[in-house]
């Protein structure tokens, strides 16, 4: 964290679905970007710098799409900045730009985050075939299945767990109006019912493929103040944090990642949290498999290893309980990737300005926006509170 | 070496990309398909071709399309003495920018012509266009390609007066 403190004044995002056949990729990134803008008060004029992000280029097959979205994001003339970190860019993308707030370098930042997965080929892009190997994944659901297995047998935790979750998130987004899947009829059964795609993971345990952006508009303490005087209602940074791990080493714990566990520490350490489960009032994380909740509830220090199951069985990041996980239907509603962690930063930024509508947890003060990508390897996470730090 | 067998696999990578083009990239390409070519006015009164979604001054919404000509006058170019794979040709030609009648920015396409020594900044050239898409009661002719709403509906440039 730098000197200046960092508000949260604009957040903006599309209503996501699977294809976006009436814009160009230009044209829905500006969509994102002018509700954030409008939420803020603010006009293009008003922006020091953009700061954007998404997954890999070879995902739509544009390469630097930066430049193309000059115009479209009012950056012509205006430093401009790209981000990659695969799934997990979003989150970085967003605490890119809160360090140019922080650091003092500018004092208004638009961070963007998209994908379109609709004009591109996420899963075979991720599965590449090389001559004399067995296919070894289908998308990225073939490469977690096995961890999530590993994580069965060494908690001991019941088959149902996943399907919770995937009920309890899809449930959720019933009452989140840009989430993707409305699926008012879902049941218990009908997920355990459904198609086995990557052993233990159903198909309504996986998230679907998206066409989505989110916006955020970040200012200096300054710009902040005159949110709350207007009675916007801020979201002030309380620690930013991002980690690395390589894909394979000896002794890597794929289902508890170091990266993850040191992320989580140093956010909360700025955050002076020291009791995670007590004092965080609500959380978004990047669960895009349900069996994702439970470790990485565990990965994110908020109980013991091998326990985050039972907060799940519990009820305890349902709504109703003492630590609600993914209020917004999350990853498993909602996935277009690029923009999916920035959505979980955003998501916990409208809980602290009770901004959140049909699924505002009540007075929930502070949050934990969390994003992971690639192999378990890059973790991205932020607080925010509703109280300035 | 010689009695080792080497395994050899081909290992060809292709996605099947889509775009989704939006109110005015559509723009252009409908009215290519239709053998016509259209840009946007921008803030500034400037006719900007190809199209641009969001005025590069003022990044507000741009939606006036204009027409403009299918002719026009080479602002720069670049001799092509060996074409690659994916080029317009299979033999020498120039890629150019050409500023067409009415239009205030340049578009780069091919220009076909047999030499460079037939290429001068400031040349006139037109359009030479792939025929229209056959009716539904017309016959298609075997090995034609038809304007279908690409760039290459516009098969090249070549100098006016040769059009």
């Amino acid at each position: 964290m730098g000197k200046e403190r960092v508000a949260v004044v604009g957040i903006g995002q599309t209503h996501h679905t699977a294809v976006r056949g009436d814009v160009s990729i230009a044209g829905m990134v500006r969509e994102a970007a002018q509700r954030a803008l409008d939420d803020a008060q603010m006009t293009w004029a008003d922006i020091d710098a953009v700061v954007i992000g998404k997954a890999p280029d070879f995902f739509e097959g544009v390469m630097m799409p930066e430049l193309y979205l000059a115009d479209a994001l009012g950056a012509v003339g205006k430093p401009m900045f790209r981000v990659h970190t695969a799934g997990s860019v979003g989150g970085s993308t967003a605490i890119v730009a809160q360090d140019l707030v922080a650091s003092g370098v500018h004092r208004r930042v638009l961070t963007v985050a998209f994908e379109k997965q609709s004009e591109s080929e996420a899963m075979w892009a991720l599965s590449l075939p090389l001559p004399f190997q067995p296919p070894m994944h289908a998308g990225a659901g073939g490469y977690f299945a096995p961890h999530i297995r590993a994580y069965m047998q060494h908690s001991g935790a019941p088959d149902h767990i996943g399907i919770l979750v995937a009920l309890k998130d899809r449930r959720n987004a019933l009452k989140n109006p840009y989430a993707h899947l409305h699926e008012a009829d879902i049941t218990f059964d009908s997920v355990k019912d459904s198609m086995m795609l990557w052993d233990p993971i159903r198909f309504s345990e996986t998230c679907p493929s998206s066409d989505g952006a989110c916006a955020l508009v970040l200012t200096d303490e300054a710009g902040g103040d005159a949110c709350a005087a207007r009675g916007g209602n801020p979201a002030w940074v309380h620690g930013t944090a991002f980690r690395s791990e390589p894909t394979m080493f000896a002794g890597r714990n794929q289902v508890n990642p170091r990266g993850g566990n040191d992320c989580a520490a140093d956010v909360y350490r700025q955050a002076g949290i020291t009791d995670p489960r007590r004092e965080i009032d609500v959380v978004e994380m990047y669960v895009p498999f349900s069996w994702f909740e439970p470790m990485w509830l565990e990965n994110l220090l908020f109980c013991e290893e091998g326990q985050g199951w039972r907060l799940v069985e519990d009820g305890v990041t349902r709504m109703d309980g003492d630590l609600p996980v993914n209020c917004s239907g999350g990853v498993l509603s909602s996935n277009p990737i690029g923009a999916s962690g920035m959505l979980r930063f955003a998501e916990a930024a409208l809980q602290v300005r009770g901004h959140a509508g049909e699924h505002q947890i009540d007075g929930a003060r502070r949050a934990l926006g969390h994003a992971y990508g690639g192999g378990s390897q890059f973790f991205a996470m932020w607080v925010v509170a509703a109280d300035k730090p | 070496m010689s009695d080792v067998e080497v395994m050899i696999a081909p290992n060809v990578i292709e996605y099947p990309f889509r775009r989704t083009t939006g109110p005015v990239i559509g723009a252009f390409f409908t009215a290519l398909r239709e053998g016509f070519v259209v840009g946007v006015r921008g803030s500034d009164g400037r006719v900007i071709v190809p199209p641009a979604e969001y005025d590069p001054v003022t990044a507000e919404e741009l939606t006036e399309i204009v027409e403009v000509g299918d002719a026009g006058e080479v602002v720069s170019w670049a001799w092509v003495a060996e074409s690659l794979d994916g080029h317009p040709f299979d033999r020498p030609f120039a890629f150019a920018l050409v500023k067409l009648d009415g239009a205030d920015t340049p578009m780069l396409h091919a220009v076909d012509v047999a030499a460079a020594e037939q290429m001068r900044t400031g040349m006139r050239v037109a359009a030479r266009w792939r025929p229209a898409r056959p009716g539904a009661d017309d016959e298609v002719a075997e090995g034609v390609r038809y304007r279908e709403g690409h760039i290459a509906d516009i098969e090249c440039f070549v100098p006016e007066g040769d059009r």
